[in-house]
């Protein structure tokens, strides 16, 4: 990392309007592109805050700030346009988490790098919608919460509601969401309201590690993936009846289900197995990069075509997961108000991706270009009339589902023309966290167990503070203040709020 | 009789070993055999990450999994014998079972001190369920007691009893170290003295039991939760818990005395005392016989492959009585926990099924890295890989953090990368941390950061 002064980094940071700001070539080594980050005044502060604190001598840490991780992106091989910062950006492994980076397919030099990804491959959300109101659900929500998780439906379809074995656990990686449909676990409409119809057709279990699948299976005893957890919500403002009428929602009060899951230890480890072959092809094909974390491998070199036909799997496979829970959702609330999930209207509204890779077509430069686009806590939010949006939202634009963190609010956004132009089609996915604020504080003292330590021979490190605190002990990004920004910039519209009254971990 | 599976064992193993199966195969017969009428069931099972489970024991009538399985058939008889060439089991009133699949999980019994066999009546060893009734009737007249031992059972034990002195005899140079380090029971010692409110004040659910004694389970990893245990010394009195490091008992007379034991140590100090806790581990059971021999490890459990197979034609072994003896992950041992009791009853299960069914069977994922969530001292405490730098020899380096009272963090870390984690009180590191041991990533970039209390890394590797 380049190290100058805060004052002389700044000269490389232009705002460019209100909630948007350009970083230029130099900022970091051999940029490609030039990087752009959408931020209002508050989050404004915390990323600038950031960069302050890693200007201090003796700072040269592991932990990049957000603006130089998009400054390293820019400097990858094949990128195009520019590298782009979403207002919830916060500091990740290689790309931090809320950068987005398209690489042009038809250029021999371009990359694909797991760490644009991400670890957990395809994590995303999904939003069922309900005909019941805040009235009917809220005195019966701790029974809904209980219920949601806890039985294991037996016999309905052929098989568990996850892939239980070996052979199961193939099929569902190469299916998808047909994987689902035709263990009778969801409806053949859920799929028409997923990115990808919940399919990704390149995806090849057999370039799959043991390894990885091992870890894919369910934990014995256990439903599934665990740690994914879903909220019943309620709509708490319509900003856009129109929009929200398409998707089903007709006033406030009325009750929705949202599903956080993803692919967890399975796609931790396709990432951590093409994050190992890389490394090699980096080497052999000479590709340098700014950060070693930056592993990445040409598109078609047989590393690169790999990584792709894998991390297709743990898509499907998060989507598959995503689907269990749907039905699960609606076998609770079924039980619950002994009506059909049809009578309760219990469908999908929409289901997102926010670690991905995906070729898709845009105008780069007035010219139409074939790009393999990197989300990387960042959601696909496409405009009115594109061709891979269902025909239900052709008018209205692809809807965007933004989830708050556990037990804050949620938002319905829609896709705009100025994000397709601007951002790729992306927009932001959730709240943030700005580095360098821990949740809480904490108190360090370490003597006596230091003493005690010692006697072991064993070399002693402590973790200390090193950052000096500054005002505003802040540490999410908050998500009405993510959401407004883009909503501001342009990148995206609010739709539907939404607000949870149980959350429900799996 | 006759059943595709007959499990024998009413444990945390040999239940869970059933209940898989019925899962699996709702269709096909299974007998549990059990010497007790009470079994155990695991209940409240959270999932914290992927590999690190949460639960409940509860000893619960067998009529419960009848009720709940109906292809479950228990069976109240002791197993004295394996016909294994003819594929029958013979019990001690002489029935006869067979089987086409027999699944092994008799457990283990107390290790106790060999002084037992002189005072068994003031030397007791806490493992299972019966012994625990024994305890308390026990402490009900006790005023000065010993413990011995270093592991779960004796720390809660000396966590838990009110008003009563107690003299604490472990073998290392440190409490608690089957679980924890010289820090982390540092950290600890604030909670030791003091005397325990127990959270809830109910009775315990008594099933009816003939009178002759039977070998019960192991205890479950809240046996104490809802007892009130407590000596006989008045409500107000405090508790005084002295600890005797790196001693165990060298000899035990009686005296004239109001208490009637007089221990000396292996360091020479004397002791006094009116009981002995002796809660030192556990040996597999060993109470039947086979037509050909079973292969048996150095430490006395019958030796399993990958699938959780014994030498012997479709027998197999979970739990307690068995011994790992397949290529080992490198962030996996096995050790006598419920946990891993649970892990290879499920196991188990699942590879008698995919055999019976001919299908690939991948091993499960909870061999790859060790887990065990427990309390300790009123403190969440979750171990991961090798915690205590097992099998590291020595070269790996800490990074520690802590704040007093309230979290306690340690990373075991060699070549740059995370090997094995305690984590105690609410830390949230439990996911972040499995995956840096399993994706083994280097940490070399983040120093001593990557526990910096000012950064939360919790979603850094998401």
């Amino acid at each position: 990392m380049v190290v100058r002064q805060y004052n002389e980094e700044l000269k490389y940071l232009e705002k460019i309007n209100s909630y948007c700001w350009r970083i230029k070539k130099g900022f970091q080594p051999n940029m490609n592109v030039e990087g752009v980050f959408y931020v209002n005044s508050t989050l404004e502060k915390l990323m600038l805050e950031e960069l302050k604190n890693a200007c201090r001598p003796g700072m040269v840490g592991g932990f990049l700030p957000g603006v130089k991780q998009i400054a390293n992106v820019a400097a990858l091989p094949g990128i195009v346009g520019r590298s782009v910062g979403l207002p919830d950006i916060h500091s990740g492994y290689g790309f931090a988490i809320g950068n987005m980076a398209a690489f042009d397919m038809n250029d021999p030099n371009s990359i694909v790098s797991p760490g644009g990804v991400g670890f957990d491959i395809n994590c995303g959300v999904r939003l069922l919608r309900t005909n019941l109101f805040e009235k009917d659900v809220y005195p019966v929500k701790e029974q809904l919460a209980q219920s949601l998780f806890d039985h294991i439906p037996v016999g309905v379809g052929s098989k568990g509601i996850i892939p239980m074995n070996a052979k199961d656990l193939e099929e569902a990686l190469e299916m998808g969401m047909d994987w689902s449909l035709r263990e009778g676990y969801i409806w053949a409409e859920d799929k028409e309201h997923c990115e990808e119809y919940g399919r990704m057709l390149n995806a090849d279990s057999s370039k799959v590690s043991t390894r990885a699948k091992k870890r894919g299976l369910p934990q014995l005893g256990t439903l599934g993936a665990g740690n994914h957890y879903a909220e019943i919500q309620v709509v708490d403002e319509i900003y856009d009846k129109w929009a929200a009428c398409k998707m089903g929602i007709e006033e406030k009060g009325q009750v929705c289900v949202m599903i956080h899951s993803g692919s967890r230890g399975f796609g931790h480890q396709v990432a951590t197995d093409a994050l190992v072959q890389m490394e090699k092809a980096m080497k052999r094909d000479d590709i340098q990069t700014n950060d070693r974390q930056l592993a990445c491998a040409r598109i078609n070199s047989v590393e690169g075509q790999d990584y792709l036909k894998s991390m297709a799997a743990a898509a499907n496979f998060a989507w598959v997961n995503r689907s269990s829970m749907t039905f699960l959702s609606r076998q609770a609330f079924a039980k619950q108000f002994q009506m059909a999930p049809d009578d309760l209207d219990m469908h999908v509204i929409y289901d997102v991706s926010h670690n991905i890779a995906k070729v898709e077509e845009h105008i780069v430069d007035g010219k139409q270009k074939t790009l393999l686009v990197h989300r990387k806590g960042s959601t696909r939010a496409f405009p009115p009339h594109h061709p891979l949006i269902p025909v239900d939202y052709q008018l209205t634009g692809q809807p965007v589902l933004i989830g708050g963190t556990m037990g804050t609010c949620s938002y319905v956004l829609t896709g705009t023309e100025q994000g397709m132009l601007e951002t790729f089609g992306s927009t932001c996915h959730g709240a943030g966290r700005a580095l360098s604020r821990a949740k809480s504080r904490r108190n360090i003292q370490y003597t006596e167990v230091l003493r005690r330590l010692e006697e072991m021979d064993i070399s002693i490190r402590v973790a200390s503070p090193k950052l000096v605190m500054e005002e505003a002990p802040e540490s999410y990004k908050n998500v009405t203040d993510v959401v407004n920004t883009c909503h501001a910039a342009g990148i995206s519209k609010k739709a539907i709020k939404l607000r949870p009254i149980a959350v429900i971990k799996g | 009789m006759e059943a595709t599976f007959v499990i024998v064992g009413g444990g945390i193993a040999g239940v869970s070993c059933a209940e898989t199966l019925a899962f699996l195969h709702p269709e096909k017969s299974i007998i549990l055999l059990s010497e007790s009428s009470l079994i155990k069931t695991v209940t409240n099972l959270h999932t914290i990450t992927k590999t690190i489970i949460a639960f409940d024991v509860e000893e619960s009538s067998s009529n419960t999994l009848n009720e709940k399985y109906q292809n479950i058939k228990v069976v109240h008889e002791e197993m004295v014998d394996i016909k294994d060439e003819h594929c029958y089991v013979l019990t001690k009133n002489g029935v006869q079972i067979k089987y086409s699949y027999l699944c092994l999980c008799m457990g283990a019994e107390p290790k106790l001190i060999p002084q037992y066999k002189q005072f068994p009546d003031r030397i007791l060893g806490i493992r299972d369920t019966d012994s625990v009734e024994a305890f308390l009737n026990k402490l009900k007249n006790c005023r000065k007691l010993v413990v011995v031992g270093n592991g779960g059972i004796a720390s809660e034990i000396v966590y838990k009893i009110q008003n009563t002195d107690i003299d604490w005899v472990v073998k290392d140079n440190h409490i608690s170290a089957t679980f924890v380090d010289p820090g982390a029971a540092e950290f600890f010692q604030d909670n030791l003295k003091k005397n325990v409110k127990s959270e809830k004040i109910s009775k315990r659910m008594r099933y009816e039991e003939g009178e002759t004694p039977k070998s019960g389970a192991a205890l479950g990893p809240d046996w104490y939760k809802n007892l009130i245990i407590a000596g006989a010394s008045s409500e107000n009195s405090s508790k005084n818990v002295s600890i005797h490091y790196q001693a165990e008992i060298a000899t035990i007379i009686t005296q004239e005395s109001e208490n009637p034991l007089k221990v000396t140590l292996t360091d020479g100090k004397i002791l006094e005392c009116d009981l002995i806790i002796s809660a030192t581990g556990v040996n597999a059971r060993k109470n039947f016989s086979t037509t050909n021999s079973l292969d048996y490890a150095a430490n006395e459990g019958i030796k399993v492959d990958e699938y959780m197979r014994t030498n012997l034609k479709n027998i197999y072994a979970a739990g307690d009585i068995c011994s790992a003896n397949w290529q080992i992950a490198k962030h996996w041992f096995q050790m006598k926990l419920w946990t891993q009791a649970r892990q290879m009853g499920c196991y188990a299960a699942k590879c008698m099924s995919g055999h019976l069914n001919n299908e690939e069977v991948l091993q499960d994922f909870c061999f790859e890295i060790f887990t065990h969530s427990t309390k300790l001292f009123g403190h969440k405490v979750i171990l991961l890989g090798l915690y205590n730098g097992q099998k590291l020899d020595k070269r790996y380096e800490l990074l520690v953090r802590t704040t007093k009272g309230l979290e306690y963090v340690k990373f075991v870390i060699q070549d740059h990368k995370l090997q094995g984690a305690v984590l105690i009180g609410e830390t949230d590191l439990e996911e972040t941390a499995e995956n840096l041991i399993l994706n083994q990533i280097s940490l070399e970039p983040y120093g001593d950061d990557i526990l910096n209390p000012d950064i939360d890394i919790e979603d850094y590797f998401d």
